[in-house]
Order: C-alpha cells, then structure tokens, then sequence
C-alpha cells in the first residue's frame, strides 16, 4: 500500500518543517518534519506523553506551533484555515458530540457545520457504516466509551476529508470494533483519502500503515517502516525501552 | 435547564413581593429596580453554561475545527441566548404585574427598554462567557466579571428607563434613555464581532 506519488509536489497532502512546540521550559516538538503524500496511511508511534497529540492538534490546525512551516494542500497561512479544515477530518480523544443530543442530532448539527447536501442520506449511511443505525435516536449521553468513538468517528468522515487524521483511534474500541475501524481505513485510503494516525498500539497500526515512524524527543526518529516490518516493531520497543517505558 | 430559569425569576419575585408586603413603600418606585434585579440574576443563569458547556462536553475543538468563523459561533450563541433570556424577561415581567398588581404603564415603551436592555445583556453576556470558559473557576469568573461592566452600562440605563416609564413617561419621554442603550448594545455586539476570534481559537 506504500505510495506511488512520493516527490510529486501536486500530490503533497501536507508538509510539516522544522515544528517546534514547548510548554513552559519543557521541549515537546523539537524540530520535527514530516509530508505526506495523497493515499499514505501514515501511522507514528510513540510512548504516552512524547507529544503525539500536541502534534496531531497542530497538524489539524487546532493548536499553533512556536516555530516551523506547515502546508496543507499546497496552502498555508491564517488566511487559507477554513478552506484546510474543510478538507480535514480529525478524530481526537474526545468524541466532541454532545451528550444531550442524540446520534443523529449530533451529526445533523455537524452536517450543518459543514453544509452538507443531502445531509439526511449521507447521516443514514455514516450510521449504518459505524453499526449505530439502530441507535440513531437516542442520546450519545447513554452511549458506551466505544459507542462514542465509533460515532465520532461517523462525525469525523461525514463531510468526507480528503485527510484524515487520527488520535488513537484504538482506545476504548473492542476487538470487533477495531477490525471494524481498519477495514474502514483501507476501504476509504482505496478510494484516495489520506491518514495520518497516532498510536500506541503497535500491532494494530503496522496492520495499516503504508508509511511510519516514530516518535521521540520531539523528531521522528526512524520511518523505515515498509521494508522490514518485524524489524521495525523490534527497534520501537528498544525506543520505548530507552524510554523508560 | 430553562425550568430552572423561570423556577429562579420565580423565586426572586415572591422573595420581593414578600419582603415588601412587610414595609411600607411605593411600588412606582421600586417597580423598576425589582424587575431589572430579577431580569439580571435569571438572565445570568442562562448566560454561564454558553461556552462552559462547550469546554466540560469537549465539543470546543469540534466547533473550532468546523470551517466557520468564529463569529459565526458568537452570532449563533448570542441570538439563541437572545430568544431565551427575552422569552425569561418578558415571563418576569407578566409575574411581576400579577405580584405586585401594579397599573400598566405604557407597554410600548417598556417592551423597547426590555427588547434593547436585553440585546446588550446577552451580547456582552457570550463575551464574557466566553472568556471565562477559557479560565479556571470560570463559574465565579463569569460573573465577577460581567456584574460591574453591565451594572454601570445597561442595566442602570435601563433601570432608570423603566424608572419613568413607570411613573408615566411614554416613548418620546425616554429618547435619551434608548439612545444610551442602542450605543451599548451596539459597542457589546462589535466587541463580539471583533474579539471572539482571539477568545475562542486561544
């Protein structure tokens, strides 16, 4: 699955250089680079707390960077943020739904967000994708940890983002679920989307990933994914090993 | 959520009408304080969950992510705020003549300063709700800061307003008073317009 459109600077879906974030005195992106090319499945490791959200929320443009460029879409700039978050589509730790609305009400409110046509089909097949059809009408209050996910996940492909980007997608997901979930990516990457993933979960991810690396001390320290994957899984325990993990 | 709200309008009325059925007093005179202290304290009731609500749900980032601006929000939150708190004011305001069985003053004149009072409560109300959300102990951050800005700008405009509608002004009388309120709201709204942005995508 590993890209075919490496180098073609018409196919760069985003283009990270020199990313630098700190929190009081305390480095978490020290430099950091990375590009992704249309169709990558981009799935970077790493240990809690070395900063995979604070990078995903800068990528999805949530959260400024203290130094460093970002494109998206060959566009960059205050100016461009609302057409790069149109194109966007970012699944967090939070489910971001509200409790007291139910599972269509939350995605019809985000369907409006987006001005969605023909918003009713596209809320019906969005269910029926995450296998919460039949709970359409009740509210997401009453939903399990999983339930949400999988519906933020149906909020997060409604307007169809040609990236999608991906915090820990995994958690909180049983085994069915998560199957689930990476048939789904496959399924929407063959149709041209492009992810960007961050986990943990080793096995889970190199399920997925065309490309990857991992994360640490604020780089990506080694994105040899795709040659030798068993190697590649031996080297980020040693990572998560000098770690302390 | 807005059962409480009327419950609270509700309360503060029979705490005055019982208070003053012990004290001998004129209730043209204090008709309009008593009404603009119940529009104030259940109008904040409606205002602190605005923004809170987004930040404890953690549906801010989902509305920041969304490609709207966020003026957009602002207008969004402060007409829905608008309709409830008139739609309270105005359930006040019929409890207060039932109350206190006060004559009707000139009703066009009183609707107005309540209409206008409430634009510019609930403008700088999602301002400030705003800006609270974004601070630890933003339930008491909400009104330390909204009291001593809408105290001194709308609400006594709009008390003294009511003050000489009640006493027999009609709205020819009370010019002076609307055009204060109009320059307020209209300063609360820019204000809105203009700083959301930096608010919300802090």
């Amino acid at each position: 699955m590993t890209s075919n459109f490496a180098g073609l600077m018409a196919d760069s879906i985003l283009k990270a250089k020199g990313i630098r974030k700190s929190f009081g005195k305390k480095n978490v992106l020290n430099g950091l680079d990375i590009e992704l090319q249309k169709g990558d499945v981009y799935v970077l490791f790493g240990s809690n707390g070395v900063g995979k959200t604070t990078l995903v929320k800068i990528l999805a443009t949530l959260t400024e960077q203290d130094k460093g460029d970002i494109s998206h879409f060959g566009m960059s700039g205050e100016e461009h943020t609302r057409d790069i978050r149109r194109k966007i589509g970012f699944m967090s730790h939070e489910p971001y739904l509200y409790r007291d609305l139910t599972a269509w009400e939350n995605l019809a409110f985000f369907a409006d967000l987006y001005s969605i046509e023909n918003k009713e089909k596209k809320i019906e097949e969005m269910l029926k994708m995450v296998e919460l059809y039949h709970r359409s009408f009740d509210r997401v209050g009453s939903f399990s940890r999983g339930m949400k996910q999988r519906l933020a996940l149906a909020r997060t492909l409604l307007h169809s983002p040609e990236l999608i980007l991906l915090d820990e997608p995994y958690s909180g997901l049983d085994l069915n679920a998560q199957n689930m979930l990476n048939g789904l990516i496959k399924k929407m990457n063959g149709q041209g989307a492009t992810f960007f993933i961050i986990t943990h979960d080793i096995e889970k991810g190199m399920e997925i990933a065309s490309r990857g690396g991992v994360l640490s001390k604020g780089r990506i320290i080694d994105e040899d994914i795709g040659k030798e994957p068993e190697a590649f899984k031996s080297r980020y325990k040693e990572i998560l090993g000098g770690e302390g993990n | 959520m807005i059962n409480s709200m009327l419950i609270l309008a509700l309360m503060i009325l029979a705490s005055f009408r019982f208070i003053f059925s012990f004290i001998d007093f004129s209730e043209t005179q204090l008709a309009s304080p008593i009404l603009w202290i119940t529009f104030f304290f259940s109008g904040m009731f409606a205002l602190a969950p605005v923004y809170m609500r987004e930040v404890e749900q953690g549906t801010k980032e989902g509305l920041m992510l969304a490609p709207i601006s966020p003026s957009a929000i602002y207008f969004g939150k402060f007409l829905s705020t608008f309709v409830i708190v008139l739609g309270l004011n105005l359930f006040s305001t019929v409890l207060f003549f039932v109350f206190f069985a006060q004559p009707f003053p000139d009703m066009v004149s009183l609707l107005t300063i309540i209409i206008l009072g409430t634009v510019g409560f609930t403008a700088l109300g999602n301002l400030i709700s705003a800006i609270s959300s974004n601070l630890s102990q933003s339930q008491v951050m909400l009104p330390v800061m909204l009291i001593p800005i809408l105290l001194f700008t709308v609400v006594m405009t709009s008390v003294e307003a009511t003050f000489q509608i009640f006493d027999g002004a009609v709205l020819a009388d009370i010019m002076d008073g609307i055009k204060l309120i109009l320059a307020f709201d209209i300063i609360f709204v820019a204000s809105g317009y203009l700083l959301i942005d930096y608010i919300i995508e802090e």
